[in-house]
């Protein structure tokens, strides 16, 4: 018996359609997974559905009654319950005011009935036996007893759809199992639950059906013991788009950068070779670790374990200072909080970094600044009226270029670009990747962190696989497409090898 | 015609955007001409005066400007006025050497500052909280010297630091700090200079332009390699040598220093001259300029109470009326402005 119906559902942002008409099906007392790479559309859909976005079309049938718009507060006396990726907690609150916020026992006078709430939330627990004290304060919880707390709550209050988004991530095996059972249980007792996962071994040891989304439209739906991994990572991947063109083959120099046994927090065990000149392609699914190790080997983060060694030498200090001094540069993810110094013009936003460097000299030579920000301007092909400009008055591409500007600037061998094309047009996106390809040829050393596999397959001469904190494979560019990097990056390839 | 129409509303546009930015010295311009106004008679020697009343506060305001460039605050300024002014005296008593007592106020308060600095830069102790404790630590160190201390090196006076008259040095450090040149303070040039050489460092060099990366986007500076903590550690310092510069002018001024009351609400002056001159309290915006023409501007408010004979109590309500005017046109002035072009569209 069907408990969700969701037909030809459209959003867009702006004009920018997000989901094209997509479907979606729940069964009653199913664990249905919701699959798609990043930016398919699936938190869009689960926003819709709880009330935090209004659908611009389609129909939502929920329980046999169809709802023309649905509110927050709605969708939660509906009985659906949102169990988001970054848990919303009330860290400063205890676990049972957690449960009963805006839901408190209160006697006449309206004072709270706490001891009914402790032993009523202390049953709760008992029941899905999860070991969590109800008068302790959120904040001294662990992750995995937040994520437990906030599905316990939606259990409590009888929710008919739970919705777990990548639930697993902070988890580690034993608490993923533990989470698993709860699931079960509840699913035996009529509970639905839509499950977001990017883990295949995961979401076969857990869903019963899959709907798959692939860029705001639907691909298709059916059982998940009729499927297999690799299926499933096609459906979601589609036809991968050539990398022609603007790939050639490079004569690259000796061993510039070399990682051995590299760890620190978020990834561990990373061993690594870069040749100068080299184009390297580091991806995985967020939180995988190849963001994680760029920022620590350009010293944002310590490192905990083994070496990073730039032209052979070991740095004595591992600070961004340091790191810079050894020629190397990184154009951090999160333009507007890492790059960014909003109040000054495009001029001061580039010479900044290259003035750390050469601080002994304190004057500023205007004209000669002037003169360098005209050659890159030039070089990059940036977009601009005069270099006084705010900086925020470019678009996202010629901001990044600006960036890139800043730090070629700093004439560093080792470049490391971190999902250099976030919230960038497709136009600038391909200037920028063959602006990449150019300083390779001119001998830089270019290391490329990004979710975005076919950017990687125009570029890349090698690409790294992550998989949970290290290397799980590295391909090489010929091998590198979509569905066999979504293959290692889910680890779905170990998932094949257990079921055959 | 049109082209005409076009180049008039260019300069007005150019005038618009000057008084947008300068804004301070608009403020100062209209409370000057209120202070010619109200004190009949007004002679070259009494314009000059607004030089000599505001340096101390001025100097002081140089370096609370550059802590708030960097979104920080400093309220322990007043307090190490007082103590670092005290001590100086104490110095100046016992080696009757005007050098070295200016060497003293400068290393001393550069001390005061850089205790300042390491607790917000390094430990990354809230600012507020760090300086307020210091404030409370200065003044009352300031007070239980000027009580212990011999009393022969604090002049004779008691309860208060007073420069020694038989020094052969009293009489020069005298003539420095009240003497003029052409009508104009000594210590007024030295505002100025002292003005000048921070304009430099803010809009020409290296440094300058560290400090307000810091301010605007402190994790964004650190990711261009600034070493964000001793950018802090160097503004708090230099705020330090600046209540030092103060100090000692101070002394040279006054001949003396009351630990109970010398420089006491300066911190709020200070910052109200900062803010009047247009330097954003969240950091990262705004001209070290404005600070001088923000100070003056205070100074002329006390005149204006003089020259009206008003009570001198009701001095630090108008001050604060005068703030939340300034402040008030600059936040809602662009309100209404993107109203109005709105409604043109």
């Amino acid at each position: 018996m069907s408990l969700l119906k969701m037909e030809g559902i459209v959003k867009a942002f702006n004009g920018v359609p997000v989901l094209k008409g997509v479907r979606l099906n729940v069964e009653k007392g199913e664990v249905h997974a919701l699959l798609g790479e990043n930016g398919a559309g699936k938190s869009t859909l689960m926003n819709v559905l709880t009330g935090v976005h209004a659908r611009d079309a389609g129909t939502i049938e929920f329980d046999g009654k169809e709802y023309d718009s649905i509110s927050i507060k709605q969708s939660e006396q509906m009985g659906i319950a949102f169990v988001h990726q970054e848990l919303n907690l009330f860290n400063d609150l205890k676990v049972y005011e957690n449960i009963f916020l805006g839901k408190e026992y209160k006697n006449r006078f309206g004072k709270l009935n706490k001891k009914k709430m402790i032993s009523e939330a202390g049953r709760l627990f008992e029941e899905l036996g999860v070991d969590i004290d109800p008068t302790e304060l959120a904040a001294n919880l662990k992750t995995s007893q937040k994520q437990l707390l906030e599905i316990s709550k939606a259990l409590f209050f009888n929710a008919k759809l739970l919705i777990l988004d990548e639930p697993t991530t902070s988890l580690n095996t034993e608490e993923v199992k533990h989470l698993f059972g709860i699931v079960n249980d509840s699913k035996k007792k009529g509970t639905s639950f839509i499950f977001i996962s990017h883990k295949m071994p995961e979401i076969f040891e857990l869903a019963d059906r899959y709907t798959v989304f692939r860029n705001g439209e639907y691909i298709g739906e059916g059982r998940i013991n009729e499927t297999n991994p690799e299926a499933v990572t096609k459906m979601m991947v589609g036809e991968s788009y050539s990398s022609k063109d603007v790939y050639t083959k490079r004569d690259t120099g000796d061993v510039v950068l070399e990682l051995d046994h590299f760890s620190g927090p978020g990834f561990e065990d990373v061993s690594l070779k870069v040749k100068k000149g080299q184009i390297i392609g580091l991806t995985g699914l967020q939180g995988a670790g190849s963001s994680e190790l760029m920022q620590c080997m350009f010293g944002c983060t310590h490192p905990t374990g083994g070496t990073m060694k730039v032209e052979g030498n070991t740095l004595k200090r591992h600070r961004i200072h340091d790191v810079m001094r050894s020629k190397m540069a990184m154009l951090p993810s999160n333009r507007k909080e890492n790059s960014v110094i909003q109040d000054m013009d495009l001029l001061e936003n580039m010479y900044l970094a290259e003035h750390t460097l050469s601080s002994v000299k304190m004057h500023i030579n205007k004209k000669k600044e002037e003169e360098k920000f005209n050659k890159y301007k030039e070089l990059l092909n940036i977009k601009c009226q005069n270099s006084h400009n705010p900086i925020l008055s470019l678009s996202g591409g010629n901001q990044q270029k600006v960036f890139i500007a800043r730090w070629l600037n700093t004439e560093a061998d080792i470049l490391l670009f971190d999902n250099p094309t976030q919230g960038i047009d497709v136009g600038a996106k391909a200037e920028i990747y063959k602006l990449i390809l150019e300083l390779a040829e001119a001998g830089k050393t270019i290391l490329i962190n990004t979710l975005e596999i076919p950017e990687i397959q125009k570029v890349a001469d090698y690409c790294a696989v992550f998989y949970n904190g290290s290397i799980i494979k590295v391909l090489e560019h010929d091998e590198i497409d979509e569905t066999t990097v979504m293959l290692y990056s889910t680890n779905a390839v170990n998932t094949e090898e257990v079921i055959q | 015609m049109r082209a005409q129409e076009k180049t008039g509303g260019l300069t007005l546009k150019k005038i618009g955007r000057f008084c947008g930015e300068y804004s301070f010295v608009l403020v100062f311009i209209l409370i000057f001409l209120i202070y010619v106004f109200v004190s009949n008679g007004l002679t070259l020697a009494g314009v000059m005066n607004i030089f000599r009343h505001s340096t101390a506060v001025g100097i002081i305001a140089l370096g609370m400007g550059l802590v708030c460039l960097t979104g920080e605050i400093d309220l322990s300024v007043g307090s190490m006025l007082a103590l670092d002014a005290g001590f100086s005296v104490v110095v100046f008593n016992m080696t009757d050497s005007i050098a070295l007592t200016l060497l003293f106020a400068l290393g001393f308060g550069a001390v005061c500052g850089f205790i300042n600095g390491i607790l917000v830069g390094y430990i990354q102790m809230p600012a507020f909280i760090v300086t307020l404790a210091t404030m409370l630590i200065y003044r009352s160190f300031a007070q239980y010297f000027c009580q212990r201390i011999d009393r022969e090196l604090l002049g004779g006076g008691s309860s208060v630091y007073r420069m020694s008259m038989e020094s052969s040095s009293y009489q020069p450090m005298y003539e420095f700090g009240n003497g003029r040149i052409a009508t104009m303070p000594i210590v007024g040039m030295i505002l100025i200079l002292l003005t000048v050489l921070f304009v430099y460092i803010t809009t020409s060099t290296k440094y300058g332009k560290k400090i307000y990366a810091v301010g605007s986007n402190a994790k964004g500076a650190q990711m261009t390699g600034i070493n964000v903590s001793a950018i802090k550690v160097s503004v708090f310092t230099l705020a330090g040598v600046l209540v030092g510069v103060s100090s000692f002018l101070w002394i040279a001024m006054n001949a003396s220093a009351d630990p109970a009351t010398t420089g006491n609400s300066y911190e709020m002056y200070a910052i109200a001259a900062v803010v009047l001159g247009g330097i954003s309290m969240s950091g990262g915006k705004g001209k070290c300029i404005g600070i001088l023409f923000g100070a003056m501007s205070y100074d002329c408010i006390d005149k204006i109470i003089v020259a009206l004979k008003m009570d001198s109590l009701i001095n630090d309500a108008i001050k604060g009326i005068i703030l939340i005017l300034v402040i008030m046109i600059q936040i809602v002035g662009p309100r209404i402005k993107a109203r109005f072009a709105g409604r043109k569209k």
